[in-house]
């Protein structure tokens, strides 16, 4: 029997939709994290005092899963130093000062391919990740298709989270780079595809019907506009009916998941041999004072994308990277947009609550709100045990390893628990155990 | 710009708070509250007043003594002296509802680590204590609007095999503790937490139907059925003790179960034995009983392997 998936009906807040993205004054500098992805770090192949143009390689793909990183705007490489990312960690950069010519490389071409390994190397090359938060490396994504069937690929245009409209405008300017990609796509892969999007954005899928019609590989599917729509395991079951399991990868079920901006940027560099070096990002939140939508160098500060928006009206209580549910605090305005970046919001005192917590009634709003059905309570009771062993096998039995991370369990907490940190504390705890339990094993 | 505050996703909130929960039950409980003035006269304010000053009080003082983080503000204590005063009757005295309340809710919920920790609900015991320590906590106070012949309240009355004004069951015009006479305040108040969506259908519905359902199985009397279901606790205590979220099964299939446990031990106490209520025992029973429910009745997660 099909399940009705629990979901939250947000404020939309989608002021900027109607913003064509706007190019912006060059940054005087950007900062480049070579761990804009998942997996191992970029190498870098500049040094300080280097002279570089736009879509030049600066640091080349690591070994295994990993991603180049390119420069993002003409001018000096001053650094290669350690630095502390919003998130806590401390990442290695490259700093670049914009000469602010913005000049693109010359040596810059499409790349030449044949088949799928040149097809998924070229892929490599653009630098593009998962644009919808995940970072996942592109090409290896695709590299799936050599170990399994897949027979649909899911576009994910959802973009659920309040307040972000980049993906949407990509999906209305961007409709005919996006049909580059899916064609390239079906060409080495082959399968259907099906661009999902929920339905508070009908331009976008009037738009993209134009664009692929008389395309018979590729459905529109116009989805309800709720939260979270676009997290991989939801937009799975909702589009195809189908489950990852736990310790499955999503490949194995015939089925891959990208997102829409990920696949234009990579038919991008497929035509025109640009590799990923700018995108774009929405800035909004109360404290701004022209929300807008923007096209970013990646690796811009934060100050310089605020300033382009018409800076602050008022000192933001809060400023994040990404959206309101699962985007990053920055400490600071001098954090550079990374890959990943949709979004920057800037909060007033009003709109950035906080919120002490309290203890919990057991009101079980947090698991009558799960999409996935986690027994959030039980999952919270295991954490405050002693016994390592057990909470290990309690916290197994509980599944906690399928938690999603969309947040809404901590959105609807009347005691304003942190209830999805404590589920990643709890992801961590089992793979501390388990590293600390294979090398007893070695032993 | 070092002042930016930093958090821990997400970064919107429903606006819900333990506070603002306990807020909408005391106002889906202000019917009830106003027809037990209505109905008792002023008598009824001093039972309410003694109640929820000595749990609002207690709680603060507790606190105070044991050193811990003030809780009064989230207005739990309200709501535990407010039910335990409207499930007494005006015949009790002033002394009698301080010393249920203090029991309430000191050994009930502050031993036990306060509010959320609590496995039994405090009103629900405090009125099962004043029952054993002073006998009589229901009966014997009669209505002042109307002339009431009989000091006996409905239950009494039916289980000597007479018959009972349906209308008069429903408005409340009838001895009985002071906010559970009042069937029409006390729906109401359901509709007005479903409303506010403070709690779901399921328990009050389930809970009342299944006395309802037994007793016509068992008489084969529809009149009988309806007057056992209006008369009593049943009404208040199905929608706003078995509800009590810290002490009832947190899914939807373990607080189908728990109601239709409460159901049958309440027709049970009151069809089988000499005692004629048995809301206030059915409840807390199932309280003790609902890890267990939460047990059975917990949900696979999505792809979960087990």
């Amino acid at each position: 029997m099909r399940k009705n998936i629990s979901t939250l009906k947000l404020h939309h807040n989608k002021h900027t939709a109607g913003c064509k993205a706007a190019a912006i004054a060059p940054p005087e500098e950007v900062l480049l994290p070579l761990t804009m992805h998942s997996g191992s770090p970029a190498e870098p192949i500049v040094a300080a005092g280097d002279y570089v143009r736009i879509g030049q390689l600066i640091a080349k793909a690591g070994s295994g899963m990993s991603s180049p990183v390119h420069a993002t705007v003409s001018g000096t490489v001053t650094a290669i130093e350690p630095f502390t990312q919003a998130d806590g960690k401390s990442v290695q950069i490259i700093r670049i000062k914009s000469d602010g010519k913005m000049e693109k490389d010359p040596n810059l071409a499409p790349p030449v391919f044949d088949d799928l390994d040149g097809f998924l190397a070229a892929m490599k090359d653009s630098g593009v990740v998962g644009l919808g938060g995940a970072a996942f490396p592109l090409w290896g994504k695709f590299d799936a298709v050599r170990r399994n069937k897949v027979d649909t690929v899911l576009i994910n245009g959802a973009e659920c989270e309040p307040y972000i409209t980049s993906d949407h405008r990509i999906m209305l300017e961007e409709g005919e780079l996006l049909k580059a990609g899916i064609e390239l796509l079906h060409k080495y892969i082959g399968a259907r595809f099906v661009i999902c999007i929920e339905d508070n954005k009908q331009d976008a899928i009037d738009n993209l019907t134009q664009v692929f019609a008389g395309v018979d590989y590729v459905e529109i599917r116009p989805l309800p506009s709720i939260y979270p729509q676009g997290a991989k395991q939801v937009l799975l079951y909702n589009v195809t009916g189908k489950v990852v399991k736990g310790g499955q990868r999503m490949a194995s079920l015939g089925v891959l998941i990208t997102n829409v901006s990920s696949v234009t940027k990579m038919a991008e560099y497929m035509t025109t041999g640009m590799p990923l070096v700018e995108r774009i990002v929405t800035v909004d939140g109360t404290a701004v004072r022209e929300p807008k939508n923007v096209k970013a160098p990646i690796g811009t500060p934060i100050s310089h994308i605020i300033e382009q928006a018409g800076g602050l009206k008022c000192e933001p209580a809060k400023v994040l990277i990404g959206g309101p549910m699962l985007g990053t605090a920055v400490s600071s305005l001098d954090q550079p947009i990374q890959k990943v970046a949709n979004a920057v919001l800037a909060m007033d005192k009003r709109e950035a609550v906080k919120l002490e917590p309290s203890v919990c009634i057991r009101c079980g709003r947090c698991m009558a709100n799960c999409p996935v059905d986690l027994n959030l309570e039980g999952i919270a009771a295991a954490m405050e045990m002693e016994n390592e062993d057990k909470k290990y096998t309690e916290l197994k039995r509980l599944g906690v390893g399928q938690c999603i991370e969309c947040a809404c369990c901590s959105y609807v907490c009347p005691a304003h628990k942190p209830i999805m940190h404590t589920n990643n504390d709890a992801r961590r705890f089992i793979k501390q155990y388990e590293a600390a339990h294979a090398e007893e094993g070695r032993k | 710009m070092s002042n930016l505050y930093v958090s821990a996703t997400p970064h919107i909130h429903s606006g819900a708070s333990t506070r603002n929960i306990m807020l909408d039950v005391i106002i889906a409980l202000l019917p009830a509250t106003a027809a037990s003035v209505i109905i008792f006269g002023v008598k009824s304010l001093i039972v309410l007043a003694a109640c929820i000053i000595t749990a609002v009080a207690g709680e603060a003082l507790f606190n105070l003594i044991c050193r811990k983080k003030q809780t009064v503000g989230d207005l739990s204590a309200v709501v535990t002296g407010l039910l335990l005063a409207l499930n007494l009757s005006t015949n009790v005295p002033a002394w009698q509802c301080v010393i249920g309340t203090l029991f309430a809710i000191v050994c009930v919920k502050c031993l036990f680590g306060g509010l959320g920790r609590n496995f039994a609900n405090p009103a629900i015991t405090g009125r099962v204590f004043m029952l054993v320590a002073f006998s009589a906590v229901a009966g014997g106070a009669n209505p002042t609007i109307v002339d009431a012949v009989s000091s006996a309240t409905p239950l009494e009355v039916l289980a000597k095999g007479e018959s009972v004004d349906v209308l008069d069951l429903f408005l409340g015009l009838h001895g009985g503790a002071i906010g559970e006479t009042c069937v029409l305040a006390l729906i109401i108040g359901f509709v007005y937490l479903l409303v506010r969506k403070v709690i779901t259908w399921h328990t009050p519905v389930v809970f009342i139907a299944t006395v309802f359902v037994l007793y016509l199985v068992f008489t084969g009397d529809v009149m009988m059925a309806l007057s056992q279901i209006l008369a009593g606790g049943l009404f208040i205590g199905a929608i706003f003790m078995a509800t009590d979220y810290v002490t009832s099964p947190i899914t939807t299939a373990g607080r189908v179960i728990f109601a239709v446990g409460c159901g049958v031990i309440t027709f049970v106490i009151r069809y089988f034995c000499a005692y004629p209520e048995g809301v206030s025992f059915s409840i807390l029973i199932m309280n003790i009983l609902t890890p267990f429910i939460e047990t059975w009745t917990e949900k696979k997660p999505l792809g979960g392997v087990r």
